[in-house]
């Protein structure tokens, strides 16, 4: 198979060779530790002339892929400004998780980071004492529900709902703290919006330490 | 400067990878680790929040030394002179206590200053106080005292048995990794134990027994696979020994005298005994695998005076089913703490030398030829031991380094009474705990983010522990302090100072293998290269054991121990304590809570002893689920908040050993022991629990000892 007219190998999904070259491509509501949803669309690409989304297509059988042919850049900057349409601002985030890569995406794409919140969803749940879920900056992607059924077999978190009114929520309407989440913190490393983060620790130890914006550990 | 290091994680046995990220030389942020082969991505609530200890302003950041009765700030030189000093003095008549969440690096060389320098054996750990009995009874039925399988065979076991442990408490990512097994291939679970925790609500079979029954609930379960034909015989014959005599007192009693005896119901003890001697096929199991079961347990076995007939019944168990030595079975004990079997590894046992070899002389004489001094042959006194002969004056003075005996140990006043006796102590730690605050000389150690060394987790993987930020305050590592030390007593018992002049745990580590046969083939640059290593891993190409006893057991044939249960308990509910006391964990705290005290969040979480009571004695007792109540047994009291749930049985209470808002359990259990393994009766004592009077205030602490029976 061929990536952008380099050899790559055929094990695994579009997404999996695309990555071991090196290439970047968003891919929203992939954790690299979790098994594909398929639910973002950002990691479109032309697979043989079909526009797929390289996470759960496999390699097998595909003979050449581009991931940047001017149809599929386009095609992904629309899924993208579909997406900055269901969030609001970029959240403060202090601390610095793997994850967040949905910034680096709008500007890989030459977007404009939204400016002003939606509020189609305007919750915000801090009961737990470790980190906080701030609905505005949620597209609803998924990742947090995988990794907390499908790594740590919890099942803590669910979507409810359909359409527009659709939410990400742990049991119906409850909070973290009412919920059986354990704080494993699982759903948060996979967030790639910082819609879960972790809260500022209050420990003495970590008091003043500086908040900062955005882009987890990108961010230098 | 952003810096991610990659390390272990410093809290359960488990041993998750876990990635530090830090900024200007403080951690931000604790990332999982999806390349680990023994968590694969996961973490639990302490892993991912719980790391800010290591940075706490309680750090103790200088040496202290007792002067006018007080602990005051001194150079390590005056410190260390001082120390030297004095344990010179008290050669013959001196323990040392060893921290299972230190490096393997820092235990290996206290363990060698211990026998080359102090001349003793007299050395131990908290094995002693969570799985020495089941050490003891791996040991004689099998020759080896460590975890058989792997991780993994959770995952392609198609029986899971898990005994006296809350893994969802106390090895969150081996709770995950079961659940894995159950909801993604089906795996038959069976849990037994006297709480409804909270992996009971995936099992196929819950058993509750009362509280010391374990040897006739697995008694029962052996017999009923002898009654069903389903034991192993190829396996008997061929691999093991003492099955006759074994089975003759097995059945003694029937299933249902077994059942009624340990008060289960007798179908379902018949059905948790075939789900583990032929589970059916696991979902995506190859068809040329027989389907195997693990065995996994924890304190709720090891922790009673007759803890080791506990463990040899589970042990007997396996060898009828033949439930070893393949892939998806084995035998665990599961770890408590991060490098309990390291710290054992290293031999800071007092019945063993490193990697548990005998004091025979052709072993003794190898490492006399490596160190070039004599060592003690005569095994050493055990932990708690030591602890109690501070009484007889056979201990005097005290070495301990990361442990707190004066929160882990039983019956905290008498175990307080005994410590204040002692002529000199030296505590090494994190923190100037409740042990540290009684010592003459207190030593400030490093964490484990601020130094590089090695962890063995539960399945015998070792792993690499790096440094992501600097030392705090004057901290350092253990193996540099003790090194330091020894060599200003070394040239006075006639030993080379070339002994102790290690350059770097690399150098420790080397040592260490090539005087342990299970580790001889890792080194650092392969832990580097390659991750973590299980052993056994002869030589530097052997790829490290998924399992043991694929072939043989160590000591030739595994051997049946026949064992008849005893009296419950060493001390049983009464007309003046009615209740039975259970203790364990739970998730949000760690152990005493040395370390998880000082994590703001995990506070937040959980800031009061819990006491769990069952509806029908809570309602007996006036109390309702959130109130303060007070629990008194022979030895202590306490104040916590009650937890009124039905998943502890009527007449039973549970308390973990956290100590919040001074309120810790250990003042009410019981030092009485389990004899070959020498563990406390932590599991079972008598107690009342009584709603708390507006004039109770601030009841906590031990009974003064004069008016301790009443």
């Amino acid at each position: 198979m061929k990536v952008d007219g380099r050899t790559a190998p055929e094990t695994g999904s579009i997404l999996d060779a695309v990555l071991a070259l090196g290439i970047h491509l968003p891919h929203l509501c992939k954790d690299d530790n979790l098994p594909p949803i398929g639910a973002c669309r950002t990691c479109l690409v032309e697979a043989d002339g079909r526009v797929v989304a390289a996470c759960h297509t496999p390699a097998a059988g595909v003979s050449e892929v581009l991931t940047a042919s001017e149809r599929v850049a386009r095609l992904r900057r629309e899924v993208l400004r579909l997406t900055s349409r269901m969030h609001g601002r970029e959240p403060d985030v202090a601390g610095g998780p793997r994850s967040g890569e949905i910034w680096a995406a709008y500007e890989e794409h030459g977007l404009e980071r939204p400016a002003f919140p939606r509020r189609i969803r305007d919750g915000t749940d801090a009961t737990s004492p470790f980190f906080e879920f701030e609905e505005q900056a949620c597209i609803l992607c998924g990742r947090c529900v995988t990794a907390c059924q499908q790594l740590q077999h919890i099942g803590a978190i669910g979507i409810a709902g359909t359409a527009t009114s659709a939410r990400v929520t742990p049991g119906a309407g409850a909070t973290f703290a009412s919920s059986i989440c354990t704080a494993c913190g699982s759903c948060v490393a996979a967030c790639p919006t910082h819609a879960l983060r972790p809260k500022p620790m209050s420990d003495p130890a970590q008091a003043g330490r500086s908040r900062r914006r955005g882009n987890g550990t990108e961010d230098r | 400067m952003e810096r991610k290091t990659v390390s272990t994680c410093p809290f359960c046995g488990v041993g998750c990878g876990i990635v530090l990220h830090t900024r200007d030389d403080r951690i931000t942020w604790v990332d999982d680790d999806p390349g680990n082969p023994s968590s694969r991505g996961m973490l639990c609530v302490k892993g991912r929040f719980g790391i800010p200890f290591v940075q706490h302003p309680d750090r103790l950041t200088t040496p202290l030394v007792r002067r006018d009765g007080e602990l005051q700030p001194a150079s390590w030189d005056d410190a260390l002179d001082i120390v030297a000093e004095r344990l010179l003095e008290y050669r013959g008549a001196f323990g040392s206590f060893a921290s299972a969440k230190a490096t393997n690096e820092d235990a290996f060389v206290q363990q060698k200053f211990v026998r080359l320098v102090m001349g003793t054996n007299n050395i131990d750990h908290c094995t002693r106080l969570c799985h020495s009995p089941s050490v003891e009874a791996m040991l004689v039925q099998l020759g080896s005292g460590a975890t058989s399988n792997s991780y993994i065979d959770y995952e392609e076991a198609s029986c899971l048995v898990v005994v006296g442990c809350d893994p969802d408490s106390n090895h969150p990512v081996i709770a995950s990794r079961m659940r894995k097994a159950v909801d993604d291939y089906g795996t038959k679970l069976v849990v037994v134990n006297p709480k409804r925790i909270d992996l009971a609500e995936r099992a196929d079979v819950f058993l509750q027994p009362a509280p010391g029954t374990d040897v006739a609930l697995f008694n029962g379960m052996a017999r009923a696979i002898l009654d069903d034909g389903l034991e192993d015989r190829e396996f008997i014959a061929a691999r093991t020994e003492g099955f006759e005599a074994w089975r003759a007192v097995v059945i003694e009693r029937t299933v249902e005298e077994y059942a009624q005896a340990c008060g289960v119901d007798p179908h379902a003890l018949r059905l948790a005994a075939r789900l583990y001697a032929r589970p059916p096929a696991r979902r995506g199991l190859p068809a040329d695998e027989r389907p195997g079961s693990c065995l996994a347990w924890g304190m709720g076995i090891t922790q009673h005076t007759h803890g080791t007939d506990n463990a040899h019944a589970l042990i007997n168990l396996a060898l009828l089913a033949g439930q070893l030595g393949r892939p998806g079975c084995g035998i665990s004990p599961l770890r408590g703490q991060n490098n309990v079997q390291g710290c054992g590894d290293a031999g800071c046992i007092p019945d063993s030398l490193p990697g548990y070899q005998p004091y025979r002389d052709d072993v003794a004489a190898r490492f006399e030829e490596a160190w070039n001094a004599g060592i003690p042959r005569e095994p050493g006194i055990k932990a708690t031991d030591m602890v109690e002969r501070i009484a007889t004056g056979e201990i005097r003075a005290m070495y301990i380094v990361g442990e707190n005996p004066l929160l882990s140990e039983p019956n905290l006043a008498h175990a307080g009474d005994l410590f204040r006796r002692l002529e000199f102590l030296v505590v090494q730690d994190l923190f100037l705990h409740e042990t540290a605050e009684l010592a003459d000389v207190v030593l400030p150690a490093c964490s484990f983010a601020e130094k590089d060394g090695t962890f063995t987790n539960s399945e015998r993987r070792v792993q690499r522990v790096r440094q992501a930020v600097p030392r705090v305050g004057q901290s350092r590592p253990d193996w540099e302090i003790i090194c330091d030390l020894a060599r200003r007593m070394a040239p006075r018992v006639g030993v080379d100072l070339g002994q102790f002049a290690y350059r770097s745990p690399a150098e420790i580590f080397a040592e260490m293998a090539r005087l342990t046969p299970q580790l001889r083939g890792i080194s650092y640059e392969q832990l580097d290269r390659e991750g973590g290593i299980q052993w056994p891993c002869p030589s530097a190409d052997h790829p490290g054991t998924r399992f043991l006893y694929a072939e043989s057991f160590p000591r030739g044939r595994g051997r049946f121990v026949p064992v008849r249960q005893a009296t419950p308990a060493a001390e049983l509910p009464d007309a003046d304590y009615p209740l039975i006391l259970n203790t364990g964990r739970v998730l949000y705290h760690w152990h005493g809570g040395t370390l998880t005290r000082r994590v703001q969040a995990l506070m937040d979480q959980v800031s009061e002893v819990p006491v769990t009571i069952h509806p029908g004695d809570a309602e007996r007792l006036g109390i309702a689920d959130g109130d303060e109540v007070v629990v008194r047994s022979r030895r202590g009291r306490l104040t916590g908040r009650a937890v009124v749930t039905d998943a502890v049985r009527t007449g039973s209470v549970f308390v973990p050993f956290v100590k919040l808002r001074e309120s810790a359990a250990n003042f009410l259990t019981n030092n009485a022991y389990d004899e070959p393994s020498r563990i406390p009766e932590y599991k079972v004592c008598a107690v009342r629990v009584e709603k708390k009077r507006p004039w109770d205030a601030a009841l906590t602490g031990g009974w003064p000892t004069a008016s301790r029976d009443k």
